[in-house]
């Protein structure tokens, strides 16, 4: 049973990295599979990057002003609880199929967490410094930019980190959608195989852990010093908090 | 983008016959109260897909929680481990578990148990952590052993941050779970899948995975408050 | 000698329920550390006595108190309880023999009170009637109404909060009790009122009480025996508050009792207590009056700001009965160091 398994493993890995022809004649694997991979990126990183046009300022603003708490709340509450799949179905049913169709709604699955993230991260900055920092004659704008910004890129970046794992996620449906991404052999396997569906589960899995770690970097990176050290000096790790929720449940 | 089906209808309270709308792929309120039945089962399997992993999960996570509350060291290792299951997407962990389990309900449960187990186990470490030293102390002083510290005092103060937890893994895994039918779980995604087109059916099987995540998020409330009585008292 | 508002009675105590405990020759190191916390620190408290450990901050008075219960372990040396070994019993055994009382109180928020009382009586297995007893006989021994048994820690003030700490730790009738600064988040008003309640309870039940405070008024007030630490848990004196103030042993327990030591030791004496000249004609309209009852300080105070050298003394209704001069006060301090040195 180990060897049968073992098997299965080595021709998904001989899939991802060795194109071969399927039962319709197609070429598949290999670097078909990279082109699979290109526009499951392109897809990830367009809705990624209108989400974060969106909602970032908005959930800056608001968290600058104090406004709306229950609006920021709320949104994510609701996010969590409605499958992604759910909308990317209603997206198709809506407007059909499509690069664009497709992109808007992971766009809407995109925004609550950076939403959240980034209302939270300006709201939290620490009262006393925003205080400090109006005291000494600096304008909204300016709070906005040299206090809370930085202070709170941190968890904005945690959002957006979120999110793009979760897109990444996602996308893996765009065939039902009408976009042919790293969800086609999942999806539809009877031209890839059993190898092929394998194998895009691993590239999948891959891009995901990969997202998640590299930019938990990238986040560690941002974290102005200050935050990250105690007293004593001595930097300690960061922990960020929980990411209190998920939006897009991972397909 | 509604509205052009229902404009073309002249309205949505004129002569609602079934076929019509559901030809012009509208929201139809007579087609959803007649084939309603054809959810009861799919939201049944769907639920106890939700419950029996989460309940998996959390039992896991718990156990993992009480080691690692004594031994410090084991708090990086599981997190790194329990993240790395949380970011797998769900639809991959589906298949690249096929070789070892194959279609079905096992498969599916794996899947969303392994996703849980992160919220579940920082929440838990969050929830002990919190709690304050002193009562810590007095309770060790006073002649608690270890085991009886944890059940008697260090958990229940806990409680709130790991129902909270429970909130959130149950919320998410009821999305997820939609997921389930490309594994051959079955569930309201099955619902989804099979008439995607159709806006009702989509609504529908839907709204009716929001109506559950509330649901199971009002029981967990209503537990907590329960559960929890303390946590309202207020100074005189 | 007789003063009636400390805790000064010498002998046995009355109560069964009280032992006896000395620390023999006890050190204590921390892994890593080059310096000892406590240094063969060796004295021994009497049954139903209170011991207060006393000293600056560092100086190891409370890592010594939480060596008794096995909060930390001996490096070397031992503490006998009643002649028993505290190292011969399992730790959590030990600790619901003794009561615990610490200065954050650490009740639990989420019991009530009444739950948080009858932690330990619960841990030893007493059945539910005699669990509810003690419960109310305890609430009622602190000052506080038996519905509180019901409220949550959160509903009550700090002052309430400090007294249940107390009951806490009385409730199993433990022979000894530990207690760090059990008054030391509360305002000086409050504080005072729990001290004195606490000396009333004690009078009742006479428990052995090691006390840990860094005030050396508290100490002063509340012990029968003050152990003076030094940093490094170096035993400076161990005597009752009359021996520290008018024998300080060092430089170092002149200075901390303060300056003020012999006006401290006259707080701790009556009126009555001083050699009384019989009441005069010529005491003169602006002496004081006082009571047999006031403090020699007090007395002490009224005689300076009248500018005299004297005050008449009045009995319970009112007349003059005695003439108290501060001759008088100065031959009782005398006496007090006299019969020290003997």
């Amino acid at each position: 049973m180990l060897a049968s398994i073992l098997s299965d493993f080595g021709d998904a890995i001989d899939f991802i990295f060795v194109s071969r022809e399927s039962r319709g004649g197609a070429e598949v694997g290999g670097g078909q599979l990279l082109e699979l991979t290109k526009t499951h990126l392109e897809l990830t990183f367009t809705a990624i990057a209108i989400a974060t046009l969106v909602a970032l300022p908005l959930g800056a603003w608001l968290g600058h002003s104090r406004r709306a708490s229950f609006l920021a709340i709320t949104v994510s509450n609701i996010g969590r609880a409605v499958p992604s799949i759910g909308i990317v179905f209603l997206f198709f049913a809506i407007l059909g199929a499509g690069f664009w169709n497709i992109t808007l709604a992971l766009v809407l699955l995109a925004i609550p967490p950076i939403l959240t993230n980034a209302y939270v991260g300006v709201r939290e900055v620490d009262p006393e410094s925003v205080d400090a920092a109006r005291g000494m004659g600096m304008s909204g704008w300016q709070v906005a930019r040299r206090v809370e910004l930085p202070l709170a890129l941190p968890l904005i970046f945690g959002g957006i980190k979120i999110s793009v794992v979760n897109i990444i996620a996602t996308a893996t449906l765009g065939p039902e959608g009408g976009v042919v991404t790293l969800g086609d052999p999942i999806i539809n396997p009877s031209t890839y195989g059993d190898a092929g569906r394998l194998g895009a589960s691993i590239v999948v899995a891959a891009l995901a852990v990969v997202a998640e770690v590299g930019l938990s970097a990238v986040q560690r990176a941002i974290t102005p010093r200050g935050l990250k050290l105690t007293p004593a000096g001595a930097p300690r790790r960061v922990r960020f908090p929980v990411p209190k929720r998920r939006v897009a449940p991972q397909p | 983008m509604l509205l052009l089906p229902l404009a073309q209808n002249g309205g949505f309270f004129r002569d609602r016959s079934a076929d019509t709308c559901v030809a012009d792929n509208g929201v139809c309120p007579k087609w959803a109260i007649d084939h309603f039945d054809r959810y009861v089962d799919p939201f049944f399997e769907h639920l106890q897909l939700v419950v029996v992993s989460v309940a998996l999960g959390f039992v896991i996570s718990f156990a993992l929680a009480v080691l690692a509350h004594r031994r410090r060291w084991l708090v990086g290792p599981v997190t790194q481990i329990t993240g790395i299951l949380y970011t797998i997407p769900s639809l991959a962990a589906f298949f690249l578990l096929l070789p070892l389990t194959g279609r079905g309900q096992t498969t599916a449960i794996i899947a969303l148990t392994a996703y849980t187990l992160l919220i579940f186990f920082r929440n838990i470490m969050a929830g002990l952590d919190g709690v304050p030293e002193e009562a810590r102390d007095a309770g060790r002083g006073m002649g608690f052993t270890p085991r009886q510290l944890l059940w008697r005092v260090e958990l229940p103060l806990a409680l709130p941050a790991i129902l909270a937890g429970l909130r959130i893994a149950v919320t998410t895994t009821v999305g997820l779970a939609a997921l389930a039918f490309y594994a051959g779980a079955g569930g309201l995604g099955e619902s989804l899948a099979s008439q995607k087109q159709f806006k009702t059916n989509v609504l529908l099987a839907g709204g009716l995975c929001v109506v559950m995540a509330v649901m199971l998020d009002l029981l967990v409330l209503v537990a907590q408050r329960l559960l929890t009585p303390w946590s309202r008292a207020r100074t005189v | 000698m007789n003063s009636s508002n400390t805790a000064q009675a010498e002998g046995p105590s009355a109560h069964p329920q009280a032992a006896t405990l000395e620390f023999r020759e006890v050190t204590k190191v921390y892994p890593g550390s080059a310096e000892p916390a406590i240094r063969g620190l060796s004295f021994l408290v009497p049954a139903g006595h209170i011991c207060v450990l006393v000293g600056p901050s560092g100086c190891g008075k409370t890592t010594a108190m939480r060596l008794a219960n096995r909060m930390i372990e001996l490096t070397s040396g031992d503490i006998l309880l009643d002649g028993r070994s505290v190292r011969e019993r399992r730790p959590a055994e030990l600790r619901r023999d003794i009561g615990y009382a610490i200065q954050q109180i650490g009740l639990f928020p989420h019991q009530t009170i009444g739950e948080n009382i009858a932690t330990v009586p619960r841990l030893k297995g007493w059945d539910r009637a005699r669990i509810r007893r003690r419960v109310d006989e305890l609430l009622e021994l602190i000052g506080l109404d038996a519905d509180m048994r019901d409220r949550y820690p959160a509903q009550l003030s700090g002052g309430q909060r400090q007294r249940v700490g107390v009951a806490r730790a009385l409730a199993a009738d433990p022979p000894l009790m530990l207690m760090d600064e059990p008054f030391g988040a509360i305002d000086p008003i409050n504080r005072d009122r729990l001290q004195n309640e606490f000396l009333r309870l004690q009078r009742e039940i006479r428990k052995t009480v090691v006390f840990v405070t860094h005030d050396i008024d508290e100490a002063i007030k509340m012990g029968d025996r003050i152990a003076v630490l030094k940093k490094g848990g170096l035993l400076a004196q161990y005597g009752p508050p009359d021996e520290l103030l008018l024998q300080p042993a060092d430089a170092f327990v002149e200075d901390f009792v303060g300056a003020d030591r012999v006006l401290k030791h006259l707080s701790l004496h009556r009126v009555a207590d001083a050699p009384l000249d019989p009441p005069a004609a010529d005491a003169g309209p602006d002496a004081p009056r006082v009571r047999g009852s006031d403090s020699l300080r007090d007395a002490l105070s009224a005689i300076l700001a009248a500018g005299g050298d004297r005050a008449v003394v009045l009995d319970d209704v009112g007349e003059p009965a005695a003439t108290l001069t501060i001759d008088a006060i100065r031959a009782l301090t005398r006496a007090e160091e006299r019969a020290l040195e003997a």
